[in-house]
């Protein structure tokens, strides 16, 4: 026998109790990493690099308030930009779908767009047919993987928001944005199909750079303060945060889970603990009689401990892995989740925070046997 | 045999206590467990400690096998004042010479007769295969060699006791200490643990230190000492 094995003898005496901890620890610790997923998720698009150059100028009253169309004027001559367009937000219920419509439709003005969807990587003559077909559009790679799309199919829609009802030809796939879902289409044939009414839903602007994006977004909102239309500006990362505000509740309540789950969890493995080494403190005392030091004792307690909490951190980290990386979560969500993928860094919490159990569950135990002497402890039981 | 009687007389005793006390503080009280004893055991003495219930006969051992502290006075074990060494020391003295067999749940439930023996063994730096001859070894001299792998449960109370001597010997320390070895099991039984803890001093040299209330076990012994609310009586 190794200490190694009286160790593993020890945590396996009560084998239904070992499971249920452990379980108990491996349940908690893949719900931890399933939020940490799911926060994740939701803010990965304001991570995106290329969104911090971007800026949304929309109504100040509202989102759903248009904008003039003659603020183009304007907005040009504002030093700092380096491209505009407008960007009109169409809520079209894809024909086929019931109720919902996983992607989203943009009206653009082509020729303006293209410096605003840099990271978009499309074919160059896919680009120019876009340009040149007023009723054309480019598709999202997912999108068009979705629905089985290929270039010159033909996409109809229902709006939710104008009443207008589009009917496009895809001309061009996109791929390489933070988002290769959304669908942009031509301004004008929005514009045609509701009689001109000079209004757009936003505008979307490309600051020339980073540093100059906040000067950019506070020109902007002061260009237009007093005028009948006032806007609001703010980087494409702001708009995002602010279009799903609610999102920044849901960060909030998932990290209050997540303390609360690492809380309820300490409690499980502390209570466990103290009560396996509680049960052996007449053995305890018994090895401290025949040679064992306090430390060695120590390593005992601390290695169930550990050994306990660990098992249970490759089960809930690993299936919380195995399941979110094997899974099409894309699919089975509609679309509305993308990534849905177990990081290295949230492996790394989810076995730190396994970890920090082991080590805080041993504390108590550990206290207790260090107090108790080897004559207390044989009274226990006699 | 008077050259022998008189190299026996010039050893040193193995245990000396002198003007041991050990007081408990009991709120506003104080109980006195051990009130100024004084005793020598010599090398290879079959002790026993008799006395009634609470007269401090464990506190005695406690304080000569190590596990305890008395309030004042010393104690010798081979030379060594146990009472002036550190919790990490003594634990490691212990370990190296003193054998324990206490009344009941000895053993380690979980590790069979062979591995409950082999537990000191694991502190040391004895090969695996020096550690099982030892372990071999001690489990024979208890006649429990046909026994070693089954777990304590699947082991009768005398047979338990036995593979607790076992573990007490399997380090070879000079000093087997025993609190009421057979308080719990039958006269037969118990007659087997006395036997062998006979024989340890007798044919091993062992000395062997037992309390008991039982005048049948204390007759085994070499010599008898009463205790009495922690005096010594005779
Ligand atoms: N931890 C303690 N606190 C207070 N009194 C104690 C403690 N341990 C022992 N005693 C007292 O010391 C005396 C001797 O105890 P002990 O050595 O166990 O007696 P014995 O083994 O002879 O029955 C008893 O009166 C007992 O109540
Ligand atoms: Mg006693």
């Amino acid at each position: 026998m190794t200490l190694t094995g009286f160790i593993a003898k020890n945590a396996l005496r009560n084998k239904r109790r070992l499971v249920l901890s452990v379980t108990s620890v491996a349940v908690s610790l893949f719900l931890l990493v399933a939020l940490q997923v799911a926060l994740r998720e939701l803010t990965n698009p304001i991570n995106d690099e290329g969104s911090s150059l971007r800026i949304i100028v929309r109504n100040k009253v509202s989102l759903a308030q248009p904008l003039p169309a003659r603020q183009l004027q304007v907005l040009e001559r504002i030093p700092g930009i380096a491209a505009i367009t407008p960007f009109t937000f169409y809520g079209g219920l894809y024909k086929g779908d019931e109720k919902f419509t996983s992607f989203a439709q943009f009206a653009v003005d082509p020729a303006r767009t293209l410096p605003l969807i840099t990271d978009a990587k499309v074919p160059r003559e896919q680009l120019e047919a876009w340009l040149a077909d007023r009723t054309s559009c480019i598709v999202g790679k997912m999108t068009a993987e979705r629905y089985g799309l290929k270039i010159g199919d033909r996409m109809q829609f229902t709006s939710q928001l104008y009443p207008a009802d589009l009917e496009f030809k895809i001309v061009g796939i996109y791929e390489g944005t933070a988002d290769d879902r959304n669908v942009f289409f031509h301004h004008k044939y929005l514009d045609e199909s509701l009689g001109n009414p000079g209004t757009v839903g936003t505008w979307w602007v490309r600051a020339a750079s980073i540093e100059e994006a906040p000067l950019v977004t506070a020109r902007i909102n002061q260009a237009f303060a007093n005028s009948s239309a006032e806007v609001r500006a703010e980087s494409e990362r702001a708009f995002v945060l602010g279009f799903v505000s609610m999102w920044g509740n849901i960060q909030n309540l998932i990290s209050g889970i997540s303390v609360v789950v690492v809380f309820a969890l300490l409690l499980v493995t502390v209570s466990t603990m103290s009560m396996a080494i509680r049960e052996r403190f007449r053995e305890l005392a018994i090895l401290k009689a025949i040679g064992f030091r306090r430390r060695e004792l120590f390593a005992f307690i601390l290695a169930e401990s550990f050994g306990l909490a660990l098992l249970g951190g490759v089960l809930g980290v690993g299936g919380a892995y195995f399941l979110c990386n094997s899974l099409d979560i894309q699919k089975l969500s509609n679309g509305l989740f993308l990534l849905f993928e177990v990081t290295p860094r949230m492996v790394g919490f989810g076995f730190s925070v396994a970890a920090l159990l082991g080590v805080l569950a041993a504390a108590a135990p550990m206290i207790t046997v260090a107090r108790t002497s080897v004559v207390e402890g044989l009274k226990t039981l006699d | 045999m008077f050259v022998r009687f008189m190299a026996a007389e010039a050893e040193e005793p193995i245990v000396q206590i002198r003007e041991l006390f050990k007081v408990y503080q009991q709120g506003e009280i104080n109980v006195t467990a051990l009130n100024g004893i004084s005793l020598d055991i010599a090398r290879g003495e079959f002790l026993t400690l008799m006395g009634p219930s609470g007269s401090g006969k464990s506190t005695l051992l406690h304080i000569i096998a190590g596990v305890d502290r008395p309030s004042s006075g010393s104690c010798h074990v081979q030379g060594i004042d146990v009472t002036a060494l550190n919790e990490s020391e003594l634990a490691d003295w212990r370990n190296h010479n003193v054998g324990f067999v206490f009344q009941t749940f000895n053993l380690i439930p979980v590790l069979t007769a062979y591995e409950n023996v082999e537990l000191p063994l694991l502190l040391t730096r004895l090969s695996s295969g020096e550690r099982r001859r030892q372990v071999q070894t001690a489990l024979e001299l208890v006649g429990l060699a046909d026994r070693q792998h089954h777990l304590p449960r699947q082991l009768s109370g005398g047979q338990e006791q036995r593979v607790a001597i076992a573990r007490a010997l399997v380090t070879d320390p000079s000093l087997i200490v025993a609190d009421e070895p057979t308080g719990n099991l039958d006269s037969h039984s118990a007659q087997d643990v006395l036997t062998i803890l006979q024989s340890l001093s007798r044919s091993a040299g062992k000395t062997v230190i037992m309390v008991t209330h039982d005048p049948k076990a204390a007759a085994y012994g070499s010599r008898s000492v009463h205790l009495e609310k922690g005096e010594l009586s005779n």
